[in-house]
Parts: structure tokens; C-alpha cells; sequence
């Protein structure tokens, strides 16, 4: 569904990814862990479009999207909920949610059946749907995003550290929700420092270290691999 | 979402500018009819810098376009103020779609200093273009409006028509502000970032709001026009642009009610504090600075001291009431 294949991205004379290629299937659900800097977010960033790309190519369902402005992709079916959630504090959680919907909504056509979705999958967000978004708590704000980047109806969601700064309860509450998503059917692919909980949810993941990927496998074979134990799960 | 709010919102207007007409004074209603006026343009200014975070000091030059389309248009080609006002607001629309698709690649202070640098052009290109414009000697005689064979010759009976406009001005900047592209505006102040992660495309929000905050202050610039039927360069300069946002912000900035009331206070207090003399410019610095200070959220985040919760916090609600405006 998703190919990036030898994508490069720098920031003026950094190079922050170097011949990155990755793949994501239909139905996955992909985990992509690595340290402080390694430039997880810039990978997602590419293929949400918010960073330019210097050479490779990104493929969505066969076509390239590598030069497409990022609202022409979330048109295609690619949906973000950024780092640090980044909720419109202005606008209430229900406005918040809708607005996620000019992608692919026509005049006047009903969105109430996409809120109830979010609404069934974070009964949270229903309780304070009239609560603007600055007063929400780090977990609803978090659980908002990921409900913001669903009413885009995406086919596929990318996920930017979902459990940052958030109590252990709270980041296991939200990963139990990644988990339904998954389940659903929906193609997932999660940047996550917190390697235990992305592989967690993952069927399989990649490995970056200072721009390139270093290791790829299925979930159970990462969880094994003494690299993986010493360097990220700390056993 | 909510029809309600813009509906009352307008009929309050009217009712209370038909009840001010009949008790004011003839220097009163024309001071009136301009505060009415600069509210329509700060309504307008409200969805660039209110609610898409574009600040801009040029408004004035777009009221100053409408304004000169107008004159132009009635008194060199002849034509009637009703068909010179539609087209003078087009024509504008035309001319910042234009000039805001380069300018809108800018941001912050690099904006704020090119819509001040347009507004200086406009005004050297009106007091230059002698042929045309008539120099610093402005354009005179420009007809009146008439409604049904009556001429809005008086200043009350132009009130009317300025509050009829000013009225369903406001409605329809509520009915925007409660629609999708009103949220799309604020989403884009608030987060240019997420908003285009959601899907939003900034860039034609950002001229969409843009081109309906000019299509706002050319509208309040043909009434200018008409009302005084005689304008000149002065009264489009970067001094008035700067009067606009100071409204805006002493009213409160992201809302209508607050664009009409810093209209209405910034219009009436100089001639209300005449008597200072040369140091009004300097009790007005003081005035705006107390405002930003003690009422963050303009004259609309003003709540009664009364009504402050038992342990002093009354800045948050204060907040969300002002930016809940126009919600259910």
C-alpha cells in the first residue's frame, strides 16, 4: 500500500534520512522505532508530506505522491496525528473533528455517522465535545488526534508518538485504541520511542539509527533480537 | 451549526442604531455614520487577522480601493452609485486575490511590513495620479445614494442604510465564522501545520480570508464615499489601517461583536476627549496598552467583577466566552 523507496530528506546540508526504504501493507500494522534524532518524524513528515523530498520516491496504492502537497495526499487517503497532538486550541473537540473532513466531505453531506465512530472509539471526547481544545488533558488531546486524523476517513493512519508524554496508564489506554483501529482493518504505521508498547500493536517493524533503517522484521523476531533488547528495550 | 446567533446579532444592530438615530444630535449621527462604516471595514479585517491570524496593516488600502472605484466609476464614466458600488467591490476582490498571492507567502512581521508597504504605494499612487485621481485635491461631487427616489442626503437617513449594511455585514461574517471555512480560518491561525495535516489547503484559506476581509473594507469604502461624497489620499493612509487593527484589538480580536464595539468606542472617544488636546494621542497609547493588559480578549472578554468565581479565576471562562461566540 505504502513504498518509500530510497527516500532521501535533508534540512538545508543535513542530511536527516538516507536511502530510506520501507514498505507497508494492506491491513498492517507497521512500527517504526528508534532513538532521540533519528529521524522517525522526518519519515513521517515525508510521507504526510510537510517535508520536501530530495531523491526516492514515495508510492501510495501504485502512484506516486512524493511531490504532492500534503492536503492532496490526506485527499488520497493519508491521515497524520502529529507529534505533541497539535489540536486547534480555538475550536471545540467536535469542531476539531470536523474539520478534518474537507477532504473528502461534499456541501452539507451529514458527518454524524463519522462522529459516532470517534465518539464509540473515545467516549471521552463525546463527554466534553463542547470543550474547547486547550483545556482538554494531554491523554484527551491525544485521543482527539488520532480521532481527528480517523475523520479523514484515511486508508492510511500514521501515528507520530502517541504515547508521548503520557502517564504509563494513560499511553497503554491509548495504545489499547491503536490496537482496535488495527484490528478494524485499518493500515497503521506508528512512529513510537516506546518500543514495548510499538511492538505491542506491531505485526512488524523498522529500526532507525541516525537516517537508516538498521533492522526490519516481524514484531516477535525484534522482541528477540539481542540488538533490539540491549539498545531499546533495556534487557 | 447555529443560524440563531448572526440573525439576533443583526437585529440588534438594527434596533439599536434606529433608537440611537432618533435621540442623537445631527454631529453625533454623522460621527455615527462613520463609526458604522469602520465597523463594516473591521468586520472585514477580522476574518484576515481575527480569524486566519493574517495581520495586516493595509487595510485601508483595500477601503480606499473600494472608495476610489466608486468616485471613479459615478463621476467620471457617469455611472449610478448602486452599479458602481457591486463593481468597485469586485474589482477589489480582483485586486487582492492578486496582490495576496505573493504577499500571503509571507508571514508575521514580513507580512505586517509588506501590507504597510502596499498601503504607502496605494497612498503615493492616489495623490500622484493626477489625471485620475486628482491628486491630493481628491475627487468631489460624487453623487448621492438614493433609495426609491429619496436621496440619503441627511445623516439620519443614511444611518439607516449604513446600519441596514452594517447588519447583514455582520450576519453573514457569522454565518462564515460558523461554517466549515470559518473553522477552517481559525484552524490555520492556530496551527498552519496541523491544519494542512487534516487536509485543509492553507494556502487557499489563507486568500480566502484575505479577499473577504478586502471585500468587507470595499464596502465600507464605497459608503465612505457616498457618505461623504468627497474623498482625497488622507483619508486612506497607513494611519487609518493602523486605527482599524487597534479597533479590532481593543474590541476584541476573532469577534464580530468586538470589531463593531472597538469600531464604535475608537471612533467616538477623540471627540469625546477633544478638551486633551495634542496629548489625547498620548492618553490613547495608555487607553490601548490597559486594554491588552487588563482585558486580553478586548472590550467583549469584559465581565462584571461580580461575576468573578470565588476564588479569582475568571480569566479562563472570560476566554472561552469570547472565543465561544457564535456557537450554540
Amino acid at each position: 500500500m505504502l513504498a518509500c523507496k530510497d527516500l532521501t530528506v535533508a534540512y538545508g546540508d543535513i542530511v536527516a534520512l538516507q536511502s530510506v526504504t520501507l514498505e507497508v501493507g494492506r491491513g498492517e500494522t507497521v512500527a517504526l522505532i528508534g532513538a532521540n534524532g533519528a529521524g522517525k518524524t522526518t519519515l513521517l513528515h515525508a510521507i504526510s508530506g510537510l517535508n520536501p523530498v530530495q531523491s526516492g520516491d514515495i508510492m501510495f496504492e501504485g502512484t506516486s505522491v512524493a511531490r504532492l502537497a500534503s492536503d492532496r495526499r490526506v485527499a488520497l487517503g493519508i491521515a497524520q496525528a502529529p507529534e505533541g497532538r497539535r489540536i486547534i486550541p480555538g475550536l471545540t473537540v467536535e469542531e476539531n473533528l470536523a474539520l478534518a473532513t474537507v477532504s473528502w466531505r461534499r456541501w452539507r453531506q451529514p458527518i454524524s455517522g463519522d462522529l459516532a465512530r470517534v465518539f464509540d472509539l473515545f467516549p471521552r471526547l463525546k463527554e466534553r465535545r463542547r470543550q474547547l481544545g486547550w483545556s482538554l488533558s494531554g491523554g484527551e488531546q491525544q485521543m482527539l488526534a488520532i480521532g481527528r486524523a480517523l475523520m479523514a476517513r484515511p486508508r492510511l493512519l500514521l501515528l507520530d508518538e502517541p504515547s508521548l508524554g503520557l502517564a504509563p496508564r494513560l499511553a497503554e489506554e491509548v495504545y489499547e485504541r491503536v490496537r482496535q483501529i488495527a484490528d478494524s482493518g485499518l493500515t497503521i504505521l506508528v512512529v513510537e520511542q516506546n518500543t514495548v508498547l510499538a511492538l505491542s500493536v506491531a505485526d512488524r517493524a523498522y529500526v532507525l539509527e541516525t537516517g537508516r533503517i538498521v533492522l526490519h522484521g516481524t514484531a516477535d523476531d525484534l522482541k528477540q533480537n539481542t540488538r533490539v533488547r540491549e539498545a531499546y528495550l533495556g534487557r | 451549526m447555529s443560524m440563531r446567533f448572526p440573525l439576533l446579532l443583526g437585529i440588534v444592530i438594527l434596533i439599536a442604531g434606529l433608537g440611537l438615530s432618533m435621540l442623537l444630535t445631527d454631529y453625533h449621527l454623522r460621527l455615527l455614520n462613520l463609526a458604522v462604516i469602520s465597523a463594516i471595514a473591521v468586520i472585514g479585517l477580522n476574518f484576515a487577522f481575527g480569524y486566519a491570524g493574517l495581520i495586516s496593516l493595509g487595510h485601508a488600502a483595500f477601503v480606499g480601493t473600494g472608495a476610489y472605484g466608486v468616485a471613479l466609476l459615478t463621476t467620471l464614466l457617469g455611472w449610478s452609485p448602486w452599479l458602481a458600488l457591486p463593481v468597485a467591490v469586485a474589482g477589489t476582490a480582483i485586486f487582492a486575490v492578486l496582490i495576496g498571492l505573493p504577499l500571503l507567502r509571507l508571514k508575521g512581521h514580513y507580512l505586517a511590513l509588506a501590507t504597510l508597504g502596499l498601503n504607502v504605494s496605494f497612498s503615493m499612487v492616489a495623490a500622484n495620479w493626477i489625471e485620475l485621481t486628482g491628486g491630493t485635491n481628491g475627487i468631489s461631487r460624487i453623487p448621492e445614494l438614493q433609495v426609491a427616489g429619496h436621496a440619503l442626503a441627511d445623516e439620519r437617513s443614511y444611518l439607516w442604510f449604513a446600519l441596514a449594511v452594517l447588519a447583514v455585514s455582520a450576519a453573514v461574517a457569522g454565518l462564515i465564522h460558523a461554517s466549515r471555512h470559518g473553522r477552517a480560518m481559525i484552524a490555520v491561525r492556530d496551527d498552519e501545520t496541523a491544519a494542512s495535516m487534516t487536509g485543509i489547503d492553507v494556502t487557499r484559506v489563507k486568500i480566502a480570508a484575505f479577499v473577504l476581509s478586502s471585500i468587507y473594507a470595499a464596502v465600507a469604502g464605497g459608503l465612505f464615499a457616498c457618505h461623504m461624497r468627497f474623498i482625497s489620499p488622507e483619508d486612506f493612509s497607513y494611519a487609518h489601517s493602523i486605527t482599524y487593527l487597534a479597533m479590532l484589538i481593543v474590541g476584541g480580536e476573532g469577534s464580530i461583536v468586538g470589531a463593531i464595539l472597538g469600531a464604535l468606542l475608537l471612533t467616538f472617544l477623540p471627540e469625546w476627549l477633544r478638551f486633551l488636546g495634542s496629548a489625547y494621542l498620548a492618553f490613547f497609547g495608555v487607553f490601548v496598552l490597559a486594554i491588552l493588559v487588563f482585558l486580553p480578549s478586548g472590550l467583549v472578554g469584559f465581565r462584571w467583577p461580580g461575576s468573578l468565581r470565588r476564588d479569582g479565576r475568571s480569566k479562563g471562562p472570560a476566554m472561552v466566552a469570547a472565543s465561544k461566540e457564535v456557537r450554540p
